[in-house]
């Protein structure tokens, strides 16, 4: 646990947490990309915090700087001049299939606090002393519950790296940071990062190839049951 | 079943040739994969003979664990330890992923060079691609430690997603970021487990966690994220819709080599770590093989009703995944006869390489008949009994083992998992066993129904160069004489002990 007192590490937990809830809800998706990269720096300051100051840098560098600019690029944003796919998803998924979707991320989630709970003693006994590992829950709760109820593709790449950085968040705050949990997360940085970047260049490509139909994945499926009786 | 994956010390020391050989073996794949990238081969006998050094390093590290045994030593990298075992279970996946490979690439030219021309845009991908595919699977068998197989896990994953889109039409891009997101997934849902044993045991080693896990709920936890995530990457039932949908848009040698060895990695990374974790456990090794039986009928299903015949070679991956599944409760459980543990062993790799080989080459052979027939449905093979003889015989010897049909690997691989079935007598096992082979032979069938009517019109078919056939029927010949072959590789698995 770090010397600084607990007020800092409770805001950063409140600040990451609220940025994630910006980045995942919001329809207007540059705005969207742009609170991501603010999270994404958030958690170079966690990192910091916790006494990794390599992570704090890959994390500023291939977390916000490179996948921002991967997102950015999927938008249209960068380079500037390209074309242009909406802005905007208006995409609203029927509201039962939803609902299945998120309990069933939530359930997962869930079990999964349950399991920490049991597995970190601190955790058990006062959780409010570990608020980073609480906001590592939170994200990756938030992540999978997105990732599972959102059809945009792009909003699906932004709900899996706030995802990401949650589970980052938990494998740092289960083992703290040792050399071999950096070393996992450095990789996991850079998949991300390389993840991002191959979506990016496929949502630029499906847009150029079928326009802003495609970027809904699963289309086919959802268009077939609406004019099912 | 951790002695099996050889995570024991090894009473050897480690020989001189031994990393030398393991480092051309890992390195050399990528190395070429960037020199085809520059070169670009047209022609075969170049590939072949690329591919020389690698299949030598293969056979000087067949020869050294024949020999010597297991192998096990690790590599220090700063505060980073890197464990490296080698048994004959990780030599014979490391032949076969580096034979399918050099096949793959020997495949590639011709395919490019019928492919239309608006696909070929990213060809030049293709190469290092492979080559990072083929050395970090050939990395996958040896590895022994959670880190090195995380790296290595992703390092295939983002390289199969990469190969799989470059063809570059809208079902492949469609079916591609599919799979791109829900591996992503799977991979941080593997990573959270491996989080989960970090925290709790402060250790990444296998051998060493072999020593330390006790049966709880962390290693149950961890355990199921594991499970879950590599599931998700090995396409187990229910966690298979991406699959036939990628299979079905991508260039021929690699949905082969995907569905022959990159579903596969995750299979076998599933069960060493399980052996691990929870070796006694009965209720995770009873799930798995409960998903598998309706896997079999599921995905047997799925093929006798496909319609494009690249989707039936691909929903009857689902259906053989499951075979493999319902051997999890003969391999992982409280108080299984060494024995039999030992036949459903062998049983299980057997069965693993054989559908590898048969697999691979059923793409192949679907490949050519595609390419030849300028049509991708199963009508669309009416008359090519007379035309394609050479293709069609590819696919049915390579059927004959998909089957289970003696002589083949898969017959044998099957009478193995049946006496260790029957040993214990599991008929609910037995019983999905022998219906599935009914049903896998009832869906293999429609493709003959169909090529051998003989009212058909004379279409116009594409004349194919006849070492694309030859591959194709090269690889169904291994799979059919491994079975009857068997007991060398057979020795070398049970030597891994």
């Amino acid at each position: 646990m770090s010397a600084t007192p607990p007020l800092f590490d409770l805001l950063l937990a409140l600040g990451l947490v609220a940025l994630a809830l910006g980045c995942l809800f919001d329809r207007h998706l540059v705005r969207a990309c742009s609170v991501f990269v603010g999270f994404a720096l958030s958690m170079a300051l966690a990192w910091w915090q916790l006494g990794a100051p390599w992570l704090a840098l890959a994390e500023f560098s291939l977390g916000a700087g490179l996948t921002g600019c991967s997102l950015f690029y999927a938008l249209g944003v960068l380079p500037p001049g390209s074309p242009l796919p909406s802005r905007r998803d208006w995409f609203r998924e029927p509201f039962r299939q939803a609902a299945i979707r998120a309990v069933l991320a939530l359930a997962w989630m869930g079990m999964i606090g349950a399991a920490l709970r049991h597995s970190v003693p601190v955790m058990a006994y006062s959780p409010m002393q570990q608020p980073l590992l609480l906001a590592g829950v939170a994200m990756s709760a938030l992540g999978l519950g997105a990732f599972a109820l959102h059809r945009h593709l792009l909003r699906r790449l932004l709900a899996f790296n706030v995802l990401g950085s949650g589970v980052f968040l938990l494998l740092a705050g289960l083992t703290g940071t040792m050399a071999h949990a950096q070393a996992l997360i450095i990789t996991g940085l850079g998949v991300a990062w390389l993840g991002t970047l191959l979506g990016a260049m496929l949502i630029r490509r499906l847009y150029h190839l079928q326009g802003a139909k495609a970027l809904i994945s699963d289309n086919e499926s959802i268009r077939q049951k609406r004019q099912g009786p | 079943m951790s002695i099996r994956f050889g995570l024991v010390e090894s009473s050897v020391a480690v020989l001189p040739f031994t990393q030398p050989a393991l480092w051309v073996a890992l390195g050399l794949p990528c190395l070429l994969g960037v020199l085809g990238a520059w070169l670009r081969p047209q022609r075969t006998w170049p590939i072949l003979l690329a591919g020389l050094p690698l299949a030598a390093s293969g056979i000087v590290l067949l020869m050294i664990v024949e020999q010597h045994g297991l192998q096990r030593w690790q590599l220090e990298w700063g505060k980073l330890t890197v464990q490296l075992r080698l048994n004959g279970l990780s030599v014979l996946l490391l032949l076969l992923t580096q034979g399918l490979g050099l096949v793959a690439a020997l495949y590639t030219p011709g395919e490019l060079r019928h492919a239309d021309p608006a696909q070929r845009r990213l060809e030049r991908w293709l190469w290092p691609l492979l080559g990072i595919l083929v050395g970090s699977l050939s990395l996958i068998w040896v590895a022994a430690d959670l880190l090195t197989l995380y790296v290595a896990l992703e390092l295939m994953g983002l390289s199969a997603v990469g190969m799989l889109l470059l063809p570059g039409k809208v079902e492949s891009l469609v079916a591609g970021i599919r799979y791109l997101l829900l591996a992503l997934v799977g991979s941080l849902s593997y990573l959270l487990g491996v989080a989960l044993i970090l925290g709790h045991w402060g250790r990444l080693d296998l051998a060493g966690l072999v020593q330390v896990v006790e049966a709880g709920p962390v290693a149950w936890t961890a355990a199921a994220l594991l499970g879950a995530g590599l599931a998700l990457k090995a396409a187990l039932f229910p966690l298979h819709a991406w699959l036939a949908p990628v299979h079905g848009n991508a260039w021929v040698p690699v949905s082969a080599l995907h569905a022959a060895l990159v579903i596969k990695a995750s299979l076998f990374i599933l069960l060493q770590l399980w052996s691990v974790l929870i070796p006694d456990s009965l209720f995770a090794a009873q799930l798995v093989a409960w998903l598998g039986v309706i896997a079999i009928f599921w995905g047997g299903g799925l093929a006798w009703r496909a319609v494009e015949l690249k989707s039936l070679v691909a929903y009857s991956t689902v259906a053989q995944m499951g075979y493999l599944m319902v051997v999890f409760p003969l391999l992982l459980g409280p108080g299984i006869p060494a024995s039999v543990q030992g036949l459903a062993w062998q049983g299980f790799w057997l069965y693993l390489v054989g559908h590898a080989l048969a697999k691979a080459a059923m793409f192949l052979a679907a490949g050519n008949l595609i390419l030849a027939t300028g049509n991708t449905t199963l009508q669309g093979l009416t008359g090519a009994s007379r035309q394609l003889p050479l293709s069609l015989l590819a696919f049915g010897v390579a059927s004959v083992s998909l089957i289970g049909l003696p002589p083949s690997a898969g017959f044998t691989a099957k009478w193995l998992l049946l006496r260790a079935m029957v040993i214990q007598a599991q008929w609910a096992w037995v019983a999905a066993l022998l219906l599935g082979t009914l049903l896998s032979a009832a869906y293999v069938f429609r493709v003959f129904r169909y090529s051998f009517v003989e009212t058909a019109p004379h279409y116009a078919f594409r004349a194919l160069p006849p070492w694309l056939d030859g591959l194709a029927l090269g690889l169904a010949l291994a799979s059919l004489l491994l079975g009857l072959f068997a007991y060398g590789p057979l020795t070398l698995l049970q030597g891994s002990r």
